[in-house]
């Protein structure tokens, strides 16, 4: 910015002797005019450039000699469009640095990090205070497990297991915290407790599947305390709710149960099941879920469990006779579906749903 | 005759159709498949029909009612069908279920299903 330095050093060591007549002032005007003109054309911008100009000269008009005042207001002119394009070139140039890539904060983030806090504080309030102790000493001031257990005098081994009983309970509070309602059965919270903790065996104890089929609030619940740690479990639960979905939940259970190392022929003995019990959903109930676990006692075995809430079953000494069908099939797929499986069992109640239980056993290779 | 990638690809070679599953089907896509096959029997007047399950991991109740039908169909339509390509698994569980072809003829494999449709009287004797 030459012109402007230069401009204003002028003014600084000026005197205010000479002013510049008014038709001096118009003469200047019309050459910076066509200066500017001929190297911006008509843009918005040209009127500002010959404003700019005259301020500049103006300024500038006490220290300079009054012949030179024409080249100079021309060289201001020239040197104002030349940076005011060099600015617009570095502003393209720079473009990209200026985007900021990080999505603008949402207005409602504020409010959810809001009802988090609150609900991770009620949640934290429901414990006792031994556990919220004992949580906040190891997750908020980084006490790990061997120093508590030498403070309390047990084993780390201990602490663990108590830090992750109270994890589970804080979890289960949390959700019910953020979803800030009461569980509408007695029977719900202890079930959750149960999903959080992945305690298979009182989750058995409970009938928590059952619970959670029938439980909406505690279906909705669930989810996150069940996302956690479905993996390692060995536990899947398929939704089905038309055809497509019973070649899906077909494959997954041959891949699962491929995992205990059936043979081929159990396993196809088990998709097929798994194939008529899917069908039967979709047939009568239009949609329910599979719960397939793998379970290891006494031997490895795959048990699946097939729930919907449809009409259920009015008759069901006679599903099970070979021959009944009731949609033009063969009739065999409740029998043949018994005779394929170790254990069967159906339980079912009009109007209110059907569940199928089938277990397959590991064949001992040498009995 | 399927949109997407084909999941059963019918040929005809002479005047026998050979229909060969080349996946897993639901039962809706069965329902079309033997809306097709019946259709194209009457179409290229085929006296014959293989149909190659090799690739079928799971034969249920409704696989193989719509497999009977299929048969019956193209009976009616004035063809003989061959299953062919049943799995030993499949057949296993087949059996155990209680469920069979009925009265399908089944080969082996395609060779011995158009061996068992040329062969005529042969080929009956050899099924028996």
């Amino acid at each position: 910015m030459t012109p402007s330095q230069s401009a204003e050093d002028a003014d600084l060591a000026g005197d205010s002797g000479r002013r510049l007549a008014g038709e001096d002032l118009t003469e200047l005007l019309a050459i910076v005019r066509r200066v500017v003109g001929a190297r911006v054309g008509s843009l918005p911008i040209a009127e500002d450039l010959v404003q700019e100009t005259l301020t500049r000269v103006l300024a500038a008009a006490p220290s300079v000699d009054p012949g030179l005042l024409e080249p100079y207001a021309i060289v201001t002119a020239k040197n104002l469009v030349a940076s005011m394009w060099r600015d617009d070139d570095r502003k393209r140039r720079n473009q990209h640095r200026a985007a900021d890539l990080r999505a603008p904060e949402s207005p409602e983030a504020q409010a959810l990090i809001d009802e988090e806090r609150s609900a991770m504080a009620s949640a934290l309030g429901r414990l006792d205070e031994h556990e919220r102790a004992l949580l906040i000493e190891h997750e908020l001031r980084g006490t790990d497990t061997r120093t508590i257990a030498e403070e309390e005098g047990t084993t780390p081994g201990a602490v663990a297991a108590r830090l992750s009983r109270s994890r589970a309970r804080l979890r289960v509070e949390y959700v019910l915290g953020l979803d800030s309602g009461d569980p509408p059965t007695d029977r719900c919270r202890p079930v959750l407790l149960a999903l959080s903790s992945a305690d298979r065996r009182r989750q058995r104890e409970l009938d928590a599947a059952t619970h959670l089929f029938n439980c909406d609030f505690c279906g909705r619940l669930s989810e996150p305390l069940l996302a956690r740690g479905q993996r390692q479990d060995g536990v899947l639960r398929i939704p089905i709710a038309a055809d497509p979905d019973i070649v899906k939940a077909r494959g997954s259970v041959r891949e699962l149960a491929g995992r205990l190392g059936f043979s081929r022929t159990d396993l196809t003995v088990l998709a097929t099941a798994v194939s008529e019990l899917c069908r039967n959903i979709v047939r009568f109930a239009g949609s329910g879920e599979l719960l397939v676990e793998l379970l290891e006692e006494p031997r490895p075995g795959v048990r699946v469990t097939a729930r919907d809430r449809g009409p259920g079953i009015a008759d069901l000494e006679a599903a099970l006779r070979d021959g009944v069908s009731t949609y033009g099939g063969l009739g065999l797929g409740l029998p043949g579906v018994r005779r394929l499986m170790d254990e069967f069992a159906i339980t079912s109640e009009p109007g209110a749903g059907t569940t199928v239980t089938i277990t397959i056993w590991g064949k001992d290779p040498t009995t | 005759m399927n949109s997407g990638p084909a999941l059963v690809s019918i040929l005809r070679q002479g005047s026998t159709l050979i229909a060969s599953i080349h996946t897993a089907l639901d039962d809706s896509e069965l329902v079309r498949f033997r809306t097709d096959l019946v259709g194209q029997i009457g179409e290229h007047r085929c006296r014959g029909v293989i149909i190659d399950v090799a690739a079928l991991d799971v034969i249920d109740s409704f696989a193989a009612l719509t497999l009977r039908t299929i048969a019956e169909m193209a009976r009616l339509r004035g063809a003989r069908t061959v299953i062919v390509g049943i799995q030993p698994e499949v057949a296993f569980t087949m059996v155990r279920l209680g469920m069979g072809t009925g009265g399908i003829p089944t080969a082996l494999d395609l060779e011995e299903g158009l061996a068992l449709l040329t062969g005529g009287a042969d080929g009956d004797r050899r099924r028996s």
